[in-house]
């Protein structure tokens, strides 16, 4: 899976909006949309809002945890947590992104935000690295992990199959070395 | 995804390259018959015939063959790099051990002695998982930390096996940090389409005007 299809996954996700026109709904496959009027918000997917904002026809919202305090909290609970914490949006670092490459004169301290969210990230795939590893060493056959999101999975999902199935190769030669012999009997 | 395309690529698959080459590492093999007309795979003597006895190292695909049966025609030792000394030192510490040195398809060499059911093939086993388990950190860390640093030291300590998943590790980065940098939703041509074109023009400038 790619980065982007990753990102056009988020792109689904509601974020809201103050447009500065005023339009009657949008009928689309994926739901209706709207209606717009101006200076009044309103909840649109992503993708429209990046879209409306790049002809500059609205001015984002910030999400409602998109907020200093609430994310320094978020770190702090990441921190002292030994589990993954359950994020406030399973696309957070996506929309994140896309709002702060767009948006940044309508969402307040752009840059605090931009490095509170990367320091969460860094908290995170560090945590994920670290029970990949207690994982692996277990010689557990299944793992669980709540909260993950899925550009985190996405980030070691080629390393870890590979690894995993490599694994897998070593275990079969140490229980099943009849196997082996019988496949090599050709 | 990548989890279906890696499940093609088992150990033992015909078509897999790596495979191929791993199974010509060599085996210190003896003769426990008089081999006639071989004489010349023994560099040592100018005897015609290979006669009882005799230490050869033979690559693994041959010692296969050679070694079946009640009565084997050679009977097999443990190479240098899986036996008890080395298997001690990959258990004190896999990280510190040289694997590419040691065989440049360790696992994939080990897994394949370890059909010949020699007598220390348990403790090959468990050794190829265990060395396994305690570098995969730093295979881990090195590939997901490193950006634009030189990690030729690192990936020389590599077996091959493990320089693709250093590889795979190193490209989940490589994307991440491309979509970070908003680079990723830059369309390129792709590699297949440029170089159709370029064949395209070769075939224009040989054909009669």
């Amino acid at each position: 899976m790619d980065t982007s299809e990753v990102e056009f996954l988020a792109e689904r996700e509601h974020v809201k909006i103050i447009p500065n026109f005023t339009q009657d709904k949008i009928f689309l496959i994926s739901g209706d949309i709207g209606p717009f009027s101006a200076g009044l918000p309103v909840s649109i997917p992503l993708w429209l809002a990046v879209n409306l904002k790049q002809r500059q026809k609205c001015r984002f919202l910030p999400p409602d945890w998109m907020d200093i305090e609430i994310l320094k909290a978020k770190k702090q609970e990441e921190a002292d947590s030994r589990f993954f914490t359950e994020m406030s949006s399973p696309f957070y670092m996506e929309i994140t992104q896309l709002l702060l490459q767009w948006g940044t004169d309508d969402i307040p301290k752009a840059d605090e935000i931009r490095t509170l969210v990367k320091d969460i990230w860094d908290l995170r795939i560090a945590k994920l690295r670290s029970s990949i590893d207690v994982f692996v060493k277990s010689e557990a056959s299944h793992a669980k992990l709540n909260y993950l999101t899925l550009m985190e999975i996405n980030t070691v999902r080629l390393f870890l199959t590979k690894a995993l199935n490599h694994m897998h190769q070593l275990r079969l030669m140490t229980s099943g070395r009849s196997q082996t012999q019988q496949s090599q009997n050709f | 995804m990548a989890a279906f395309s890696t499940a093609g690529e088992s150990v033992n698959s015909y078509f897999n390259i790596d495979d191929i080459l791993a199974s010509q590492e060599k085996i210190p093999c003896s003769f426990n018959v008089d081999v006639a007309a071989m004489g010349y795979l023994d560099q040592s003597t100018t005897n015609v015939d290979i006669s009882v006895g005799t230490k050869l190292e033979l690559p693994f695909w041959l010692a296969r063959y050679l070694y079946r049966g009640t009565r084997s025609i050679v009977s097999l030792e443990t190479p240098k790099s899986y036996r008890e000394g080395y298997r001690h030192i990959l258990k004190a510490d896999p990280n510190v051990v040289d694997l590419h040195r040691l065989g440049p398809f360790f696992y994939l060499f080990g897994g394949k002695l370890i059909s010949f059911q020699l007598p220390d093939a348990d403790d090959i086993a468990s050794i190829l998982l265990k060395t396994f388990q305690g570098r995969f950190r730093r295979i881990m860390d090195g590939s997901q930390n490193a950006l634009h640093t030189d990690l030729t030291g690192q990936v020389s300590m590599l077996d091959e096996q493990e320089r693709q998943l250093f590889a795979a590790g190193q490209q989940g980065l490589h994307d991440f940090q491309k979509w970070e940098n908003r680079e990723s939703e830059k369309l390129s041509t792709s590699v297949m389409i440029a170089n159709h074109r370029k064949r395209k023009r070769i075939g224009v400038s040989t054909q009669p005007s």
